[in-house]
């Protein structure tokens, strides 16, 4: 599996290394960080709007990981639970930040700094094009970030990462019906809230 | 929540509707209807948005964890690590001689990797003196190899996961002799018995 990095049997799938970690196994353990580090980052980063506390969530979410490995009764829902584990850590701290009245979701609050708002920018974009794509990504974002915690969850885990409407249920404690309102009122509020942004 | 809370336009038309044949050409109604008109623009700007925000995250860099973040992670991995048990070999008034369940696991792996098809998982390994148990007790129909000396036998429970349409029972075999040859080879031991599980196929 390509995602697992160099220095592995090169065609191992994802349930055999967990299952190896589980036997306590920190060169598995170890491949499984390296897959799943940024993907993490990303989904907190987009929830949190914080680099640090992204970085946080990615500490203990794989932490709590290697903790409970051993209890992880099916290797193929690795992905899940470690998704599941990350979306909770980082609703627990909206729900914290939000009991201290610390408004963290409006645009002007956003981590600003420099590398936060350094993007890739495909080569050979000509500037107009490029302006416009990076102005439509700030709309994008800033709207994202109005939405109340769950719902933006559930969008980020369906659109930019990919989960099934089932996983996103059991994550979220909603049926995988309620999942496909939620979504369809994310993306008509965030559609909407673009057309309106600036 | 139910499907009804999905957002409707004033023409009755669902936004989940819209969302999920955005890709294809309007209908009759979409065509005429100013409503949909404008819920597909929006939508597919959005789609557009979405994709490149997904494209713009996976390759910025500093949308990355520092790489102390990794070093924290396996230096509590490390510290916690399960070893699994000792396995007793020797025990004489000069002393005992013990090997962790780590160590011969990590040697089974190594031999396993070798057979095409086959992706070792979870290991346990016990031991039984030569004359702890009647003969045959661990010894299904061909299942089992001696060990090579008269000392302890170890019986290894493997499980495996094997690749989609190689024939089990050969490979298996193959699997079983392999590690078989490797204890002796690597640690001095011999491999009583290899029971093996096959728990799960994968794609290749």
């Amino acid at each position: 599996m390509g995602d697992h990095g160099p220095g592995f049997e090169p065609d191992l799938d994802e349930g055999s290394i967990v299952a190896r970690a589980q036997d306590g196994d920190l060169e598995a353990f170890e491949h499984l960080v390296l897959a799943y580090q940024y993907k993490i980052f990303r989904l907190a980063y987009r929830m949190l709007n914080d680099h640090g506390e992204a970085e946080d969530i990615v500490q203990e979410t794989l932490t709590t990981s290697w903790r409970g490995l051993a209890m992880l009764a099916d290797v193929d829902a690795f992905g899940g639970w470690i998704y599941r584990l990350a979306t909770n850590k980082c609703l627990d701290l909206l729900r914290k930040r939000s009991a201290h009245a610390v408004n963290c979701t409006q645009p002007e609050d956003m981590d600003t700094s420099p590398e936060a708002c350094a993007r890739a920018v495909p080569a050979g974009s000509d500037p107009a094009h490029e302006a416009e794509w990076s102005a439509e990504q700030d709309g994008l974002t800033a709207v994202l970030n109005t939405l109340p915690p769950a719902q933006r969850a559930c969008w980020l885990l369906r659109e930019m990462h990919g989960r099934s409407y089932a996983e996103i249920g059991v994550t979220l404690k909603i049926s995988p019906t309620a999942v496909r309102g939620t979504l369809a009122r994310a993306r008509h509020e965030i559609a909407e809230g673009m057309s309106e942004w600036r | 929540m139910a499907l009804e809370d999905i957002p409707r336009l004033g023409c009755g038309r669902s936004i989940d509707r819209i969302w999920a044949t955005i890709d294809r050409l309007p209908t009759a109604h979409e065509e005429h209807c100013e409503q949909c008109q404008t819920a597909r623009t929006r939508l597919q700007r959005l789609g557009e948005a979405t994709r490149l925000l997904c494209e713009s995250d996976l390759h910025d860099p500093a949308l990355k964890p520092r790489p102390g973040i990794e070093n924290a992670i396996m230096d509590v991995a490390r510290a916690e690590v399960r070893r699994g048990s000792s396995i007793l070999l020797r025990s004489a008034d000069s002393g005992t001689t013990e090997i962790s369940e780590q160590a011969l696991s990590s040697l089974i792996r190594v031999a396993a990797a070798a057979i095409p098809g086959v992706h070792s998982r979870r290991c346990r390994i016990e031991i039984r003196s030569a004359t702890a148990s009647p003969a045959g007790e661990d010894h299904p129909s061909g299942t089992t190899r001696t060990a090579t000396n008269a000392g302890p036998r170890l019986i290894v429970n493997l499980w495996v996961a094997a690749a989609q349409g190689i024939v089990i029972p050969r490979t298996m075999e193959a699997l079983r002799q392999e590690i078989g040859n490797a204890l002796p080879a690597g640690v001095g031991i011999g491999a009583g018995t290899v029971n093996i599980t096959v728990e799960d196929l994968y794609d290749v």
